[in-house]
């Protein structure tokens, strides 16, 4: 089955269930966590036959809304009206019985348990004899709904065998199979490449030509004005504007979003008279069959270079392996001219070279543990220090300092880093290595999950970096954020460079030629 | 050009052979059926009166009791818990069942009564300090583990109970065929019941879901809490049958019986031998019952090498700690592998 085909049987299926069709409400809903305000009487209606995005900056509120709106949160005020009925104490379960899905930010599959198995988890299809699972059935639909939303794959792969994008889209199909009226996507595309993000917003379509009531939340403005039937912006848990399609223009929602008027973003410029670029990351024919295969290039002082690939073209394990994450086959690294390779991670830090993962949530923030300690962690074995005994005062203000200079918002040094939002995470991520006053860093996917106030951000960090005299090396798969911030890409195919984009060339369009294998 | 297709359809076959296979050698049940061949086979050519038939309805009879455990174990372990009392369950069970039994001649089927309510009863009361008190596993068990144990002795009034019916006796040492004991039978049919139960009902599957991440269960309507709960109760029942078993295996019982035996400890072995990660969400009951039966097959042997009796706790440690080596996903940090398709390529 073609990936972009739309499976006809699929459609059929479809309509013999067409779901009722139902406004949804959310009326006056506030919540706090700890004290500290999330949401403030916000109000939002879900038509169906509609799509209604939510943006806002990170922190906003936009996705404690939508776990409210799925049973996932209680909400302190405010009620939940589905066509009419009131739902109090929502739960999840209550949720999916009612048709209410939330699509989340970030996959959350069964990562043991089959493709198929997690399309159905919590409501397995059964047999006759209740309570036994009726496997034929899972297997032979599964692959017509996994049809719809554009996934091939076979239905018996180990969730912890696909890649990211592709747990997003079973997530969606998930959706579908609960037979939703009402689906509210958290962020969906933050993880996908253009032609999944395409695939998913055909999906919209179709959901929504079909009566369903649609949420949706995204940090890409482009996406909300395309497909948004009526945009609500938050700021700081409160409703600030809600507006049909097109009563507001892009500017508008921008403004309104942070608050300020924000300038069209323009190429990040650094001073060019920067006379100091020598080599300091020299990469030799690196290989490790058959993921990718002699991959050679260098970076300076001061550069900011890119990595431009679609996802699965080795560019991710390319960054893991010069980190020692992973073992190369052949091929040499060479930080200030000592060798690198075969070093653990902790050595790499230690000689100069920090990688900022891109898979946050799994390998990047220790969730449970506070803000301070989630910072510091890079640079444990060089905390300030009494005879053996980390000074834990001294180790906070080093924390809050640094923490002062990527602006991460959180209510204290001591909240657990789970409880601040994606951008502020990855601020602290930033924090966390920033502290380990690295020569060279490899940031993988910087911006994934972020808004576009802190996007604005996370550029200035990097340019301000590369200022001081750190050669950065980007991985991203947002081609526009590549040619916005990098001196100079790099761009892999299949596990080999098939071209380098000098400065003053780089455009997103030369970009994406060649991503997709296009010749030189 | 037919030629051409045969040859084509021969390799096709050829390859499709040689993935089944490649598939069948990482499955832990098929590995330890082979370690379990290869241990037979040394021990034999040593020994040959290691399979005779007394020799192996003894491994076999061995196995099973702590196979029982080890089913209940792998419920609890699935659902990413852990259940340290199963010992002073197996023996107030075989404790409550002992006095009755020599005293009124109780009849088997009673007694079976008898040990699936203690079961019951200890394995929910597990259940509900995990699910709904939200002690953490490890030391909710803990806890249990000495309070069922001072019950143990306190329903035992310190006394050694030997005197049972003879029915009891038959039951647990008779075979079926020369070398099969029936107390094996009762072990396969409880484990493929339970086998299929995981594999074919929606609470099975729920388990499974539940280990592999409880957040995201909760979010698919899963109920976490009552899934947990169960799984407790399901461990407590199948410690109970074990003590009935054991009870008419070794026709004694005291105030110390499972606890000195090592049966916790025994019951986690074979359930991570079998394969089952400890982090919950994947293995199975088959592969624990498999566990059990190398580790009564592997300890028989070390008997037969002359090795003093003293080492078999330290055989059953080095046994686990070399399953957990062979399995390269249980050790090795969480990774995301990812795996270059064409459905994720553009």
């Amino acid at each position: 089955m073609s990936s972009a085909a739309v499976d006809p049987e699929a459609e059929r299926h479809a309509s013999t269930v067409a779901p009722a069709s139902a406004r949804y409400a959310a009326s006056h809903v506030s919540k706090a966590f700890n004290g500290a305000p999330v949401l403030r009487d916000v109000s939002i209606l879900l038509e169906p036959g509609q799509v209604h995005a939510l943006v806002g900056e990170n922190g906003a509120g936009k996705s404690t809304l939508f776990k409210i709106m799925s049973g996932m949160y209680q909400p302190d005020a405010g009620e939940l009206v589905l066509g009419g009925e009131q739902l109090a104490d929502l739960t999840p379960r209550m949720a999916l019985h009612e048709g209410i899905y939330l699509v989340p930010q970030e996959p959350t599959l069964m990562q043991h348990l089959s493709a198929a198995e997690n399309l159905y988890v919590g409501a397995l299809p059964r047999r006759r004899v209740p309570g036994f699972v009726d496997w034929a059935r899972v297997r032979g639909e599964a692959a017509t709904f996994f049809g719809r939303v554009g996934l091939d794959i076979d239905v018996q792969t180990p969730a912890r065998l696909l890649s990211i994008a592709q747990q997003q889209l079973l997530e969606c199909a998930r959706a579908l199979v609960h037979n939703c009226r009402v689906i509210l996507f958290d962020e969906p595309t933050s993880p996908l490449t253009s032609h999944e993000t395409e695939i998913l917003f055909r999906l919209m379509d179709a959901l929504r030509a079909d009566g369903l009531a649609l949420g949706f939340i995204s940090h890409r403005l482009d996406e909300i004005i395309e497909v948004g039937d009526r945009v609500t912006v938050l700021r700081d848990g409160a409703m600030v504007t809600t507006a049909e399609r097109g009563g507001c223009s892009r500017n508008d929602i921008v403004t309104a979003m942070i608050g300020r008027p924000i300038g069209v973003r323009t190429r990040v410029r650094r001073s060019s008279d920067v006379v100091d670029r020598s080599e300091v990351l020299k990469v030799e024919r690196l290989s490790a069959a058959p993921v990718f295969e002699d991959v050679s290039f260098t970076l300076t002082k001061h550069e900011v270079a890119g990595l431009a690939g679609l996802v699965g073209s080795g560019r991710t394990e390319i960054a893991e392996t010069i980190f020692g994450l992973r073992r190369a086959d052949a091929g040499e690294v060479w930080l200030e001219g000592a060798p690198l390779l075969h070093r653990s991670p902790r050595e790499c830090i230690d000689a100069g070279l920090i990688y900022l993962p891109e898979d946050r949530a799994r390998n990047g923030i220790f969730a449970e543990v506070d803000v301070a300690r989630n910072v510091t962690a890079g640079i444990i074995p060089h905390l300030p220090r009494t005879w053996h005994l980390i000074r834990a005062k001294r180790e906070e203000s080093l924390a809050q300092e640094v923490i002062g200079r990527t602006s991460v918002r959180t209510r204290s040094l001591g909240a657990s880093i789970n409880t601040l939002s994606g951008g502020n995470q990855q601020r602290a991520m930033f924090s966390r290595w920033i502290l380990a006053e690295p020569k060279v860093a490899i940031f993988d996917e910087p911006t994934r999950g972020v808004d576009v106030g802190a996007k604005d951000d996370i550029y200035d960090i990097i340019s301000d970096l590369a200022t001081s005299g750190l050669a950065c090396l980007i991985i991203s798969s947002d081609l526009e954020e590549l040619a916005l911030i990098c001196d100079r890409v790099l761009v892999i195919y299949e596990g080999r460079i098939v071209g380098e984009v000098g400065q003053g060339e780089v455009t997103t369009a030369r970009l994406g030629e060649l991503v997709v294998g296009g010749a030189e | 050009m037919n030629v051409a297709l045969e040859v084509e359809r021969t390799r096709a076959t050829r390859r499709t052979v040689r993935q089944a296979l490649g598939r069948a050698i990482r499955l832990r049940e098929v590995q330890l059926l082979v370690a379990i061949g290869v241990v037979v086979a040394v021990s034999t050519a040593a020994q040959p009166a290691f399979v005779q038939p007394g020799n192996i309805s003894f491994m076999l009879a061995d196995a099973s009791a702590t196979a029982i455990l080890s089913i209940g174990q792998t419920v609890v372990v699935l659902a990413r818990g852990i259940d340290l009392s199963v010992a002073p369950i197996l023996g107030i069970a075989a404790v409550l069942v002992a006095f009755p039994a020599q005293d009124l001649n109780l009849p088997i089927i009673a007694g079976l009564g008898i040990v699936l309510a203690v079961g019951l009863v200890l394995g929910a009361a597990n259940g509900l300090l995990v699910s709904v008190a939200r002690i953490p596993p490890i030391i909710a068990t803990l806890a249990t583990l000495s309070v069922y144990g001072g019950l143990q002795f306190i329903f035992a009034k310190g006394e050694e109970i030997s005197n049972i019916p003879n029915a009891y006796g038959n039951l647990g040492n008779n075979d079926i065929v020369s070398g099969i004991p029936w107390v094996l039978l009762i072990t396969a049919v409880l484990a493929i019941v339970v086998a299929f139960l995981l594999r074919s009902t929606n609470v099975g599957r729920s388990i499974y879901a539940v280990g592999n991440d409880a957040a995201a269960a909760h979010r698919s309507g899963i109920p976490v809490q009552r899934i947990v709960f169960l799984t407790y109760v399901v461990s407590g029942v199948l410690a109970g049958i074990g003590g009935l078993i054991y009870l008419c295996h070794v026709g004694s019982v005291d105030s110390t019986t499972g606890s000195d035996s090592n049966v916790n400890l025994l019951s986690i072995a074979a359930t991570l031998i079998g394969g089952t990660a400890l982090t919950g969400g994947r293995g199975g009951v088959l592969g624990s019952v498999l566990g059990a039966v190398f580790l009564s097959v592997a300890l028989t042997a070390m008997v037969f090498a002359r090795i003093p009796s003293i080492w078999e706790p330290a055989g059953v440690g080095v046994l686990m700690l070399l399953a957990m080596l062979s399995d390269r996903r249980a050790g090795a940090p969480a990774r995301r592998t990812r795996q270059r398709t064409a459905g994720s390529a553009r």
